[in-house]
């Protein structure tokens, strides 16, 4: 096996969209100087590990868990600005917080409605039990677009706003119209998998976390391939390395374009 | 073509549906390029001795190109047996799971320096938020490791599972000492592997899986998409080959 053939093995050998990217003025060590370098930095490194496409959104550039509605504002503009470097290539996601549920159905008329923002990310201001999440819930419904919601099970216990795979299956069951993509399958564990067993409405990202053996074959057997889609959390995660979790599972090649590919086009309501 | 210097066999709690058994842990390692593996047992970690649990490790011998890793407890008085065990290069530390403190394995140290023994310490198995409620195992300090590297200047030490940011804090002590090294099993992050060269210490990083907890391809990835073929061969094999007189 020579090194360039091994190079190879590690690519995907079709088109890749990357549901869970941040630009890199939210982590890592870059610093770059305005939304159009971070656009093309992120999108080499994306390439390099061969990354087709990925949903973008910013948490705002200190991250807070207590986003104002105008640091939202701020965090959906950039990532516009972002997208207009290589409108093919980054899909932008609007960044609302439940905390103010009417100023974020707002935003997401400005973003989703008027500029064409494809997603709503919903981060650890609140839980996804907490019923300040119904308006903006009804507003993914009426623009047909999914709701992304962060969600682990962390061992020391989660952060007051933090979903947990739980508050993500109360928010689908309340619901059951809307669109939604848990992220962190490697954060939620197995018992994250099971709390979605009986929620066709959810899908699971693959984001983030470690490349922990097993579990991508585990979520497969109890949710069905249809319902995972790849994500990376780059620049926190190496795109390299998240993509692999993939490419190096134990499943059938079907089932990886499925994740790679297909099921996120479906969600999104997109061709190519 | 490849060295892993961090792989294990055994079972882990919780984790019934990943590979066990060397030889299905060897297959798939040797699927990504990996031919020399450094193998550690799983189950020494919650072990009442992992003396005792080192046992399959030494079923390598029927194997070629694996090297049985053993984990040691400076606390029972069966270390030096576990220590002169033919043909051990590497010698691993768990402290946290173990429940010692390295100050408590001074004699070992100074053994593993007379012999030329290196010294692995896997600082975390695995991402702490990701443990069981009831099973919560805090990092090693690496204050704690460089105190012991301060100590022995003619030890060579190789941090296992060390993460992204504390290996960047890292990056000055490290420099200044040429002996001690780092697995890249857990650097994740986004270029992570390669700010690390660019800050000086290509030759001071070493291949590790952390097999079979993680997959093979992810962390081959981390090192070949983003460096060129001499830089990533020398990570992936030439640095560990140089250590290990391999």
């Amino acid at each position: 096996m020579s090194l360039a053939s091994l190079r190879n093995n590690l690519q995907p050998d079709g088109p890749v969209l990357d549901i869970h990217v941040h630009p890199l003025n939210c982590f890592g060590t870059f610093k770059p100087s305005s939304p159009k370098e971070d656009a093309k930095i992120l999108i080499a490194r994306a390439e390099r590990s061969g990354i087709t496409k990925m949903c973008v959104f910013s948490l705002y550039e200190t991250t807070p868990y207590e986003p104002t509605p105008e640091q939202c504002q701020w965090a959906n503009n950039y990532v516009l600005s972002m997208r207009d470097v290589e409108p093919d290539k980054i899909i932008p996601f609007c960044y609302v917080t439940p905390a103010f549920p009417h100023e974020a159905v707002m935003e997401i008329e400005r973003c989703v409605g008027n500029h064409g923002m494809l997603g709503i990310k919903l981060w650890v201001a609140r839980r996804a039990k907490d019923i300040n999440l119904d308006l903006i819930m009804e507003a993914a419904i009426a623009y047909d677009v999914p709701v992304l919601q962060h969600a682990w099970l962390k061992s020391m216990g989660n952060l007051a706003g933090e979903s947990t795979p739980f508050d993500v299956a109360d928010l689908a069951r309340r619901h059951p119209k809307s669109k939604i993509i848990m992220a962190h399958l490697n954060g939620v564990g197995y018992r994250g998998i099971e709390a979605l067993v009986n929620l066709p409405n959810v899908v699971v990202d693959t984001s983030g976390g470690d490349p922990e053996s097993g579990i991508l074959e585990v979520a497969i057997k109890r949710l069905g391939a249809k319902r995972i889609v790849y994500g990376s959390d780059a620049p926190i995660r190496h795109f390299g390395v998240m993509i692999n979790k993939i490419l190096g599972a134990e499943i059938r090649k079907t089932d990886k374009q499925s994740i790679l590919w297909n099921n996120a086009l479906r969600i999104l309501n997109i061709d190519h | 073509m490849f060295i892993d210097i961090n792989a294990w066999a055994g079972m882990w709690p919780g984790k019934p549906n990943i590979p066990s058994q060397i030889k299905p842990i060897q297959t798939l390692l040797s699927q990504y390029g990996i031919e020399y593996i450094f193998m550690a047992s799983l189950d020494a970690p919650w072990s009442g001795s992992p003396h005792l649990s080192n046992s399959i490790i030494y079923e390598t011998e029927q194997y070629d190109h694996i090297s049985p890793v053993p984990v040691i407890d400076p606390t029972l008085p069966t270390w030096p047996i576990e220590l002169d065990k033919a043909g051990v290069k590497i010698i691993k530390l768990l402290p946290n799971y173990c429940c010692f403190k390295l100050k408590e394995a001074d004699e070992l140290f100074e053994e593993a320096s007379l012999k030329g023994i290196i010294v692995m310490v896997q600082v975390r198995m695995e991402d702490p938020r990701r443990h069981h409620t009831l099973a919560r195992v805090p990092d090693v300090p690496i204050k704690d490791i460089m105190d012991v590297a301060e100590s022995y200047p003619k030890l060579k030490i190789i941090l296992g599972g060390v993460n992204t940011p504390s290996s960047f804090n890292l990056i000055p002590q490290l420099r200044a000492k040429p002996d001690i090294y780092l697995d890249t099993s857990q650097l994740d992050g986004m270029d992570s592997i390669k700010m690390l060269v660019e800050k000086g210490l290509e030759s001071q990083l070493l291949f590790g899986s952390h097999a079979p907890m993680f997959m093979p391809a992810a962390g081959i990835a981390r090192v070949l998409n983003d460096l060129p073929d001499e830089i990533a061969m020398a990570i992936m094999r030439d640095n560990a080959a140089k250590l290990l007189n391999i």
